[in-house]
């Protein structure tokens, strides 16, 4: 990420992840975890209050903190989305944006609606990182109602993040990976939990160096 | 068949009857930077004056001729109306769409349906502009609105993550809410009727299949939509978002008088599964081919989507504003010189 010039695209990285799997939690530490290696970040979120990021952090770490607005993936969020990543361009001009779409959007509509608007070399795709709350796998994945957009999610991911893993037994852990596994053969299954650092020197490598084929 | 204006064309085609040509229209937000630039109008002032929100309407009319004029352009107004903050990026150089920065509901119980909805929030802006509009064109072109579904009103109103996990858990609290906000969305129309509107589009953006499965539609949307349809008034027209193909005979059956699908429906597959005589419309793609596309592209979208058996030339969602001028003219002139089947 070193000697990255203004003209270069900035890299779009988006965390998903049902509501209560620990996006926000993620997102700030990986933040600052790269503002301390002078990486510039801005953060996008759907709504700006859903995220609770306090001013102090916001002005310690040099972060941006944007909203693409609320509501559902449609047409006036593709055009605001894609004209908040051109002010950012502009003006701050990040290194990385962290998208945080809400806890229902899938990853690759998502994409699609940022490829579809993007200028070619305006940006890079950098991974969808999906987050899996290991204590909630029961539930996330047994509901029939719920079952279709958390596995969707998981289909998307380039990364799976198994995260509060310090809060689940081994075995009961191993389970969720093997169901997860199941769901996305493919993704790199990375194990989290913020509270003790694990995954995140993975995660944060990915977030700066993983780049995803268009 | 004699040429027909366009308020005739829209009008005839959305009472089912035969025209001489499939119009070109929407019922969806539609405003171009081109329209606004002439008139020297500001985006985010749009949505809150009533003259400049007509000004802008007629404009894609007697600027382009497209054969409508729609109002309002954003998808906040009825959560306004109902509580919720809005931001307008006032001081955001460029357009950027309002969005709702504060909700105001939790659950069915906190949600207070004004008592004087004709005065709630920007809804006489739209009414006062739906007047105007009557005034200035109301022989030319036919004057739509919309409103949004109960779903997709849920989720401007309320946490959006909140209500989906409530909706696959707990239905039938979501489903009080739904109910509540389905006898507002029905008197916000009668409102719009009065005021001078011709066709009404029920955007139910939120219910698409790419979230919600076919059988959560069916269970938890589709009753307050077909009670929505059948208490609104005519022409109708029903829209959700995304590949809608799962649920596009539930659709139907809500009753409106037309369907609007998405870009990414199968066209021909939604004609198959409706039969010859549903009126479809749809559905160009306003983001890859109006916006980003060049306009030689425009012309083919529009043939493809008659092809696949759409009555109309209409997009699959709002139009963004920033459609090159030279892309809108391509796709009202996508038809000439076409051989067309008159439905």
């Amino acid at each position: 990420m070193t000697g990255r010039k203004g003209t270069d695209p900035m890299r779009l990285v988006q965390v998903a992840g049902w509501l209560g799997s620990g996006k926000t939690t993620l997102i700030i530490a990986l933040a600052k975890g790269l503002s301390r290696k002078g990486v510039k970040v801005a953060i996008l979120v759907n709504e700006i209050g859903a995220i609770p990021v306090d001013g102090r952090v916001i002005q310690d770490y040099g972060l941006t903190v944007k909203d693409i607005g609320g509501g559902c993936i449609c047409c006036q969020m593709a055009g605001s989305m894609m004209k908040t990543l051109k002010l950012l361009k502009e003006g701050p001009d990040p290194d990385i944006v962290i998208l945080e779409p809400t806890g229902i959007a899938v990853p690759h509509a998502v994409k699609e609606m940022v490829l579809s608007m993007a200028t070619s070399g305006d940006m890079t795709l950098g991974p969808t990182i999906v987050l899996f709350d290991t204590t909630r796998a029961a539930k996330l994945l047994g509901y029939e109602t719920l079952q279709r957009v958390v596995t969707t999610q998981l289909q998307d991911a380039d990364i799976i993040a198994l995260s509060k893993s310090d809060a689940i037994a081994d075995d009961a852990f191993a389970e969720a990976g093997d169901a997860v596994r199941v769901i996305n053969p493919r993704a790199q299954i990375v194990r989290l939990s913020v509270t003790n650092g694990y995954g995140m020197e993975a995660l944060s490598q990915a977030v700066e160096d993983m780049t995803v084929p268009v | 068949m004699a040429s027909l204006t366009a308020k005739e064309r829209v009008m005839k085609l959305l009472k089912g009857e035969t025209v001489d040509r499939p119009p070109i229209f929407s019922g969806m937000g539609n405003v171009i930077k081109p329209v606004l630039d002439k008139s020297g109008i500001v985006f985010s002032r749009v949505h809150r004056d009533p003259e400049l929100m007509a000004k802008a309407a007629a404009g894609m009319y007697r600027e382009f001729k497209f054969e409508c004029a729609v109002v309002p352009f954003d998808l906040g107004v009825e959560a306004e109306a109902l509580g919720a903050r809005m931001n307008f990026y006032d001081g955001v150089e460029g357009l950027l769409y309002p969005t709702v920065k504060e909700k105001s509901v939790t659950s069915a119980d906190d949600l207070k349906i004004p008592s004087d909805i004709r005065n709630s929030g920007r809804i006489p802006i739209v009414v006062n502009a739906i007047k105007a509009l009557r005034r200035e064109l109301g022989n030319e072109v036919a004057i739509g609105t919309y409103v949004l579904g109960p779903f997709t009103l849920a989720g401007q109103i309320k946490e959006l993550d909140a209500l989906y996990e409530e909706s696959f858990l707990e239905p039938e609290k979501t489903g009080k809410l739904l109910e509540k906000l389905s006898g507002f969305i029905v008197e916000v129309f009668k409102v719009y009727r009065e005021a001078g509107a011709d066709y009404f589009t029920l955007r139910e953006m939120g219910g698409t299949s790419d979230v919600m499965s076919p059988r959560s539609f069916k269970s938890l949307i589709k009753p307050h939509l077909k009670r929505i349809l059948s208490e609104m008034p005519r022409p109708s027209i029903l829209h959700i978002c995304g590949d809608t193909n799962a649920i596009i005979t539930d659709m139907a059956e809500c009753g409106a008088d037309a369907v609007s699908v998405d870009h990414k429906n199968c066209l021909a597959e939604t004609r198959q599964k409706l039969g010859p005589k549903a009126i479809i419309l749809g559905n160009f793609d306003p983001i890859k081919v109006l916006h980003k596309g060049a306009a030689k592209d425009v012309g083919h979208a529009v043939i493809e989507s008659l092809n696949g058996g759409a009555n109309a030339v209409w997009p699959g969602c709002d139009l963004w504003p920033e459609v090159p001028k030279e892309n809108m003219q391509a796709l009202m002139t996508a038809l000439q010189d076409v051989k067309l089947k008159v439905a």
